[in-house]
């Protein structure tokens, strides 16, 4: 739950902004810092697995104190990625990797059986992860321990993103916007704005979606069957670009600018569009981490082609461990790969591929169609999702 | 026409700074209203809440 309660709003939301206001510039980072430890163990302890989880919150002093050691082109930042990478696997993989592997010879003697996901695990090290690539490359400052502090324990944030940056975040935190009245009137319409995206349409489309099973799949008309689709890809989409409202609207009460998530993903007319405007921060997130280590745009179509797979199937992955968010990571991949080599052959690039008056409604309702089939995979297991496609498609 | 209602959406949604000309000024009390329609429509709603999807992610 979290930002729909009312604990939120008035344990932390108000009392940090306006204190994060009104206190002296030196003291700024330390409130932030502060109000997210608490954050992070009041929602650890009441929404997720009690004090276990809450002494996760040692991951981000450990964080804190190991990148003291990062220094640009040093093996200390590689090992900081190394770690980030290996708390996420160890807290979201463990079960379904060990069982790949134990799986050819019955029980998995490796199973967790009390494993638990942090709060906020999967954007958090992805922000670990930035801070020691760029510190690695010296593209971003080191900053003092207070600034790095209010960075990962920034709360409004720190549980879905949107995933920020360190070189943006800390001008922000130095010199946040001193307009109180444009900041509270944008910030709090728009976290309103975000409730009632929530209750009124998520919500209502999530008591719609939800609970579909074989036996529904198989009663149910073709037709209702694609309805029910389209309704579960609007519904993920206002309930995330929700949560990402008011996250950005939380934050807006410092006076600090996030980046922004969602731009009306589904006008896009093509899928490299549709990924520019979904998730934005994430997408951005991997074409920097992922997509350009990996040797980007340069080099041979094959290989351009190859780097496109692998973004997005690390996309597949880090939204899920199942088989069913490597097949839509794949599908998303493949669907990027067809894409470019369309733009290509029709003699644009990628980044100018915008299709004519007279083709935009048909390029608007494939890219529409395809991100829709994709959420098959993304929102069934495998068995399930082969289940409804077969009765969409053929039975 | 679609970029100019595109930015009246934003604007209501608190996504735009620049408020669109078709819109009353920020003094106005009808924004005090549109206040009222959200949170009534928030509060109306809220019976059925359901815990973000990405918090899982």
């Amino acid at each position: 739950m979290i930002f729909n309660t009312l604990s939120y709003f008035l344990l932390f939301l108000l009392p940090c902004a306006v204190a994060f206001r009104v206190v002296h510039a030196g003291i700024k980072p330390w409130i932030c810092a502060l109000f997210g430890i608490v954050f992070f163990v009041y929602f650890s302890v009441s929404e997720l697995h009690g004090w276990l989880a809450a002494a996760c919150v040692f991951i981000f002093v450990w964080e804190s104190l190991f990148r003291q050691f990062y220094r640009p082109a040093h093996w200390t930042c590689l090992a900081g990625i190394l770690i980030s990478v290996l708390i996420l696997f160890v807290f979201k993989y463990w079960n379904f990797a060990t069982g790949l592997f134990t799986q050819p010879f019955g029980e998995n003697p490796f199973h967790w059986s009390g494993i638990f996901l942090p709060l906020g695990v999967s954007f958090f090290t992805f922000e670990f992860i930035h801070y020691a690539a760029d510190r690695y490359k010296g593209t971003v400052e080191k900053g003092t321990t207070g600034e790095y502090a209010a960075f990962i324990f920034f709360f409004p944030t720190m549980v879905a993103g949107p995933i920020k940056r360190f070189q943006d975040f800390a001008p922000c935190l130095r010199n946040p916007s001193r307009n109180w009245s444009l900041d509270w009137n944008r910030g709090i319409t728009r976290i309103l704005a975000g409730l009632v995206k929530k209750f009124a349409l998520a919500d209502l489309l999530t008591s719609m979606t939800d609970h579909l099973n074989t036996g529904d799949i198989l009663a149910a008309e073709r037709w209702v069957l694609c309805l029910w689709i389209l309704a579960y890809g609007w519904k993920i989409y206002f309930d995330f670009s929700a949560y990402s409202d008011i996250a950005i609207g939380s934050a807006r009460l410092f006076g600090i600018e996030t980046p922004e998530n969602f731009d009306w993903p589904y006008i896009r007319t093509n899928i490299t569009d549709f990924w520019r405007h979904w998730h934005i921060s994430l997408y951005r997130w991997l074409v920097d981490y992922v997509f350009i280590p990996l040797g980007g745009s340069r080099g041979t179509k094959p290989f351009v082609l190859r780097n496109l797979l692998i973004v997005m199937l690390v996309s597949g992955i880090w939204h899920g461990a199942g088989a069913n968010f490597v097949v839509w990571g794949m599908w998303h991949g493949l669907l990027l790969i067809v894409h470019r080599i369309w733009s290509q052959r029709s003699g644009a690039t990628v980044e100018k591929s915008v299709p004519s008056r007279l083709h935009r409604l048909p390029a608007w309702l494939a890219t529409y169609a395809a991100v829709n089939f994709g959420w098959v995979f993304f929102c069934m297991d495998l068995d399930t999702a082969s289940v409804f496609l077969w009765r969409l498609f053929g039975g | 026409m679609f970029g100019r209602l595109k930015h009246i959406f934003e604007y209501l949604g608190g996504a735009a700074d620049d408020k669109p000309r078709v819109l009353p000024s920020p003094a106005s009390p009808w924004w005090g209203l549109w206040w009222a329609a959200l949170i009534v429509s928030a509060i109306a709603f809220s019976g059925q809440a359901s815990k973000f999807i990405y918090i899982d992610f």
